[in-house]
């Protein structure tokens, strides 16, 4: 959270997530070029910097396909949430195998030449008006250039400096790098390779990020918006509908979303989104008293949205109130941050 | 999932049930990786055969042109002429730098890539990368004339001579494209790579009225084309003959 920042905030599990991460990164790598070594008819060989250039250029592929299903999928189950958790450092570290692809291309493709490597990235091959001889490095040049503004914000010093808003339409960029990625293999690795294996990865990765997200939408939009009455309340449900420590999330009509959390006795309603990474905090619980997000574990008082001190981190309250055993809203948010005595279950009304 | 359940990233403790999910799950990408990396790894297409040992470095004697490329009429390892082609060592011809030497008995000094009966000398940098020959020649090492085989329409590949004879693995199609077209820009013989419906191939080095091709060949580079001209032969060269009008995009 926000209290201060170090370069990396470590936790056990974010030390052991990263062991994990690098003994696959070195297994894919160990494995890719052993094999490139091995598998070539006698005489025949790679050279080693090509072989560097296809194992980087096709596990930060990989990567960054892998990336975009965890979100999805920790929406789907939370047993996901703790890679989404770690989602950080698996990017940067894929932004740095693209660089190092990049870099090789760049060294063995363009180098030992009078002529300037960028230059000749973009001049060497003059077919932009053709699609099947479409210059497909400049495609992914501009895919690495994205991932580099990805990895160099993804620190919260720059969620908290650019706001949260900025902060994420920037990081939605990985889906128009995702999306130049897969042409550039398309248009580039995938006109030389034709053993089949080759466009069955590069299509069902792009099938299966395509329609988790999709499922997640469509899941996502049937939240119910809740019926308007009397004043503009919202009717949630019963007291008894709500899991003590947990929330029902309500989507009223062209509004944020709204978390109706039980704790014990205690009704309160804050924004859904919380103030990190725009999580869905009314998929989270109530640890230690606070409202925790799934995704970071940022955590918000219920009676007034903000996170405990030292933290500063500050959300929209709701009026609740309870008739009958029913849980009513007013979708009207308070400023961020304002106190908002919740509800007693059993008291009167 | 139970309350205690819930993961807390910065938490000391990691629920045990995500815990036993997190180790499964990484075992199976673990996995997986192996797979796939074997995989695409194992199905790359064949890199082809060439070598070149840039430690190498040796002379060879012999009679060398800058015309249309620059190339040396050496002796063979059987004693018979063979034509090496010359390079530096980066992407660019050593045409220009014959000068006065220009059909003349030299001894050139450089590093072998070879494909088979191709061959090419990278030249080392420096001045003295070439120098008069200080004795006769007992075989007559002057470059014969070119000699007419005859119009042919051959459909194929436009390659750069020098990856193609051994400095990279693979260095052919899509991906290879731009570097070819950076070599062939800097002066490096351009070839056809000629293959027939029946698996038949043939390598022939690209001239425009026997003169070397400018960068107007560029944009064909690595793509599959069609090529119509006149082969002739030039000692143990071929070459095909042709404008880039004649150049068809298939």
């Amino acid at each position: 959270m926000s209290h201060g920042y170090n370069a990396v905030g470590w936790t056990p599990f974010k030390k052991r997530f990263d062991r994990w991460m690098l003994a696959g990164i070195g297994l894919y790598l160990i494995v890719f070029v052993a094999v490139s070594v091995v598998a070539p008819p006698d005489g025949e060989s790679f050279t080693p910097i090509q072989i560097l250039i296809r194992a980087t250029g096709t596990l930060a592929f990989l990567l960054l396909t892998f990336i975009l299903c965890i979100g999805p999928l920790a929406r789907l189950t939370d047993r996901f949430k703790p890679f989404l958790f770690n989602r950080r450092h698996l990017g940067v570290t894929t932004f740095l195998i693209g660089l190092a692809h990049a870099g090789l291309v760049l060294l063995w493709y363009h180098g030992f030449s009078d002529v300037n490597v960028f230059v000749s990235m973009f001049a060497s091959n003059p077919r932009y008006d053709s699609l099947a001889g479409f210059p497909f490095e400049a495609l992914g040049f501009i895919a690495l250039l994205i991932m580099f503004v990805m990895a160099a914000t993804s620190h919260d010093f720059w969620n908290a400096n650019l706001g949260p808003g900025v902060w994420k339409m920037l990081h939605m960029g990985v889906y128009l790098a995702y999306a130049l990625l897969v042409a550039h293999v398309a248009l580039g690795a995938i006109q030389f390779e034709k053993h089949p294996a080759y466009l069955a990865l590069l299509a069902s990765g792009v099938v299966i990020v395509s329609l988790l997200h999709l499922y997640t939408a469509l899941a996502s939009s049937r939240i119910d918006g809740g019926k308007i009455l009397n004043a503009g309340w919202i009717r949630v449900g019963a007291t008894s509908d709500i899991p003590d420590g947990r929330a029902l999330i309500l989507q009223p009509t062209d509004a944020e979303r709204i978390a109706v959390f039980r704790d014990g006795d205690r009704i309160a309603a804050i924004s859904n989104v919380c103030r990190h990474q725009g999580g869905p905090l009314g998929e989270g619980r109530i640890i230690d008293g606070c409202v925790t997000c799934p995704w970071h574990g940022f955590q918000y008082q219920l009676e007034d949205g903000r996170s405990p001190a030292p933290f500063t981190e500050k959300i929209s309250t709701y009026p609740t109130k309870i008739e009958n055993g029913i849980v009513f809203v007013n979708p009207e948010p308070n400023a961020p941050g304002t106190e908002e005595a919740p509800s007693i279950i059993g008291a009167p009304a | 999932m139970s309350e205690n359940d819930f993961f807390i990233g910065w938490a000391d403790e990691t629920p045990r049930a995500e815990r036993r999910f997190f180790l499964g799950s990484g075992l199976g990408l673990l996995a997986g990786t192996v797979a796939v990396a074997g995989g695409l790894a194992f199905w790359q297409k064949s890199p082809g055969l060439g070598t070149w040992n840039q430690g190498a470095v040796r002379e060879w004697t012999g009679v060398i042109t800058g015309q249309p490329y620059a190339m040396l009429r050496t002796l063979d390892i059987d004693g018979t002429p063979k034509t090496a082609l010359l390079s530096c060592l980066g992407k660019c011809g050593v045409a220009a730098r014959v000068g006065s030497l220009e059909g003349q008995s030299v001894v050139v000094k450089g590093s072998l890539i070879q494909r088979g009966k191709h061959a090419m000398i990278a030249v080392a940098d420096g001045m003295d990368w070439i120098a008069p020959s200080p004795a006769a020649q007992q075989v007559d090492l002057t470059f014969p004339d070119v000699e007419p085989v005859g119009p042919v329409t051959l459909a194929g590949e436009i390659l750069d001579s020098k990856c193609w004879f051994g400095a990279m693995r693979p260095s052919e199609g899509k991906v290879h494209k731009a570097c070819a077209a950076l070599c062939i820009r800097g002066g490096l013989p351009p070839a056809f790579y000629a293959k027939t419906t029946s698996g038949e191939s043939a390598l022939m080095i690209m001239t425009d009225g026997g003169l070397a091709h400018g960068e107007a060949l560029l944009p064909f580079v690595a793509d599959p084309v069609q090529v119509s001209g006149q082969a002739r032969r030039w000692g143990d060269l071929l070459l095909l003959d042709g404008p880039v009008s004649a150049i068809t995009r298939l």
